[in-house]
């Protein structure tokens, strides 16, 4: 396509022969290295290095690590926790369990014990076999409670204390120390290593 | 044409770049997050998953455009620290001095141990806090620090903490919105628990909340002439909501799932990215 418009290769030398050639100013490259290194120290200083758990206000994970001030472990809340998925099927949310089946939590004397030993056991071996007393009353079910030594001796302590100290379930009894539940686990496992029946569990000393 | 590879090649290295930058490093990133434990109660999972019919809410809540006017997501500007004092031990004295010294009010001996937990430093940041806390510790007293959230959602009471991507792990179309002609939603299960409530609120806003701008729901609910007793799922009356005379207004399937979502919708968990001390009125542990 040729058109009259287009010049020759050789045609006369421009108007703006004798201008300099305009480059890009020398201080404008300068200023977006300055620009580009800012950048990169709010970035640096702010952008959490893509890291998943940091988000803004934070701006670190050291930063988040140090607001990791939740106050220590609470044995009562993580108890909770361990008795709603553990525990309520049978005994129910709020402890009563279910009558002529599961005996109650509320305030039972089983609980309430001073000593926690017989609880543990109970828990951890579980527990069979009709005409254990409840507060004086017999329970004749057939329903067994299956053994929890699947759960580590924190949960279990976890549990036992929220069960016991459980105000809102008139439980007052004090809390459970995984050494507790260490001890008496390692004492079962050789004595008695099957599920309690009601005459050998009242055959443990309370205070044992 | 003429410079054809090197129009594509330019064209390819811009497509690329954006699917590293919007695809590829948010799925590196947050990918492979899974269920994890309450930052405070460790025992405790989150999230727990929602339930089936809370599950088919967020198909009603989707395909209804709440979205277009509610938001999902908690904005949070800071992290305070309270210091507080739990227990001002035996030597009361010295504790008296260590606040003395800090500038924090003019304590003596006896006047420190008066009504405990009290806060003794009030809005500060996570470093004079702990400074603050082993000093204390140090004098024999007992402390704790409790983190408070800051920013104007927190203000409005529309969560404890900011809104993260483990909140929505489980769903499977996010819905966490960007336009705010309603109040966020994040943590609607929390502020409104009532059912009922919801309810009518979806059949009649302007029942509950005279000001408010949110279209009726109408076609979630049928309209049917009152039997002999009233259905256990009708609407009952609160607010300026009353069930025609000789009618009763009962919510479709529809409405009763986008009602167990909203109910569902809560994110005041505290989590290792979005710390937080919960409120203490929630626990009946003993007192130590």
């Amino acid at each position: 396509m040729n058109s009259p418009i287009k010049q020759p290769e050789n045609s006369a030398p421009r108007e703006d022969a004798g201008v300099k050639d305009p480059a890009v100013p020398i201080w404008l490259i300068v200023l977006c290295f300055v620009l580009l290194y800012m950048g990169a120290i709010y970035f640096d200083q702010h952008g959490g290095w893509f890291d998943a758990q940091v988000y803004s206000p934070y701006v670190s994970a050291a930063q988040v690590k140090g607001f990791q001030v939740g106050g220590g472990p609470n044995p009562f809340e993580e108890g909770r926790a361990i008795y709603g998925r553990t525990c309520t099927t049978c005994h129910g949310p709020a402890g009563i369990g279910q009558a002529g089946n599961f005996p109650s939590l509320a305030g039972s004397n089983w609980v309430n014990e001073e000593q926690p030993g017989r609880m543990i056991r109970l828990v951890l071996q579980g527990f069979s076999g009709p005409g254990l007393k409840v507060n004086g009353q017999a329970f004749n079910t057939a329903s067994a409670m299956v053994p929890w030594n699947s759960l580590s001796d924190d949960d279990i302590a976890a549990v036992i204390t929220f069960v016991r100290g459980n105000k809102e379930w008139n439980n007052h009894a004090a809390p459970v120390t995984a050494a507790q539940v260490q001890a008496i686990r390692a004492k079962v496992a050789k004595a008695h290593p099957l599920a309690f029946n009601p005459t050998e569990l009242e055959a443990v000393s309370p205070a044992d | 044409m003429k410079f054809g590879p090197l129009v594509f090649l330019a064209a390819f290295l811009a497509l690329s770049a954006s699917w590293c930058g919007f695809v590829l490093t948010p799925q590196v990133q947050l990918g492979r997050l899974t269920q994890e434990t309450n930052s405070v109660v460790k025992a405790e999972l989150y999230p727990a998953g929602r339930p089936g019919l809370a599950r088919q809410g967020l198909e009603v809540y989707r395909a209804n455009g709440c979205a277009y006017c509610h938001s999902q997501q908690v904005e949070q500007k800071g992290t305070l620290v309270d210091v507080m004092l739990t227990d001002a031990g035996k030597t009361s004295v010295q504790v008296a001095k260590v606040l003395n010294d800090a500038q924090l009010g003019s304590f003596s001996g006896p006047s420190v141990g008066a009504g405990l937990p009290k806060a003794v430093l009030k809005g500060a940041d996570i470093d004079s806090a702990t400074i603050l806390a082993a000093a204390l510790k140090k004098a024999g007293a007992g402390t704790e620090l409790r983190l408070v959230s800051t920013g104007p959602d927190i203000q409005r009471g529309w969560g404890m903490r900011r809104t993260v991507a483990e909140d929505f792990i489980y769903d499977a179309t996010v819905m966490p919105g960007s336009m705010r002609v309603g109040p966020d939603l994040a943590n609607v299960g929390e502020r409104r628990p009532d059912l009922n409530w919801q309810l009518v609120h979806l059949y009649n806003p302007a029942a509950v909340n005279d000001k408010s701008p949110m279209p009726s729901y109408r076609f979630l609910f049928e309209r049917r002439k009152l039997g002999q007793a009233a259905s256990p799922d009708a609407l009952k009356p609160i607010g300026s909501f009353v069930p025609p005379e000789g009618y009763e207004i009962l919510p479709k399937p529809e409405a009763k799932a986008l009602a167990a979502y909203l109910s569902s919708l809560s994110s005041d968990t505290p989590l290792y990215e979005a710390p937080l001390t919960p409120p203490a009125a929630t626990t009946n542990a003993p007192a130590k």
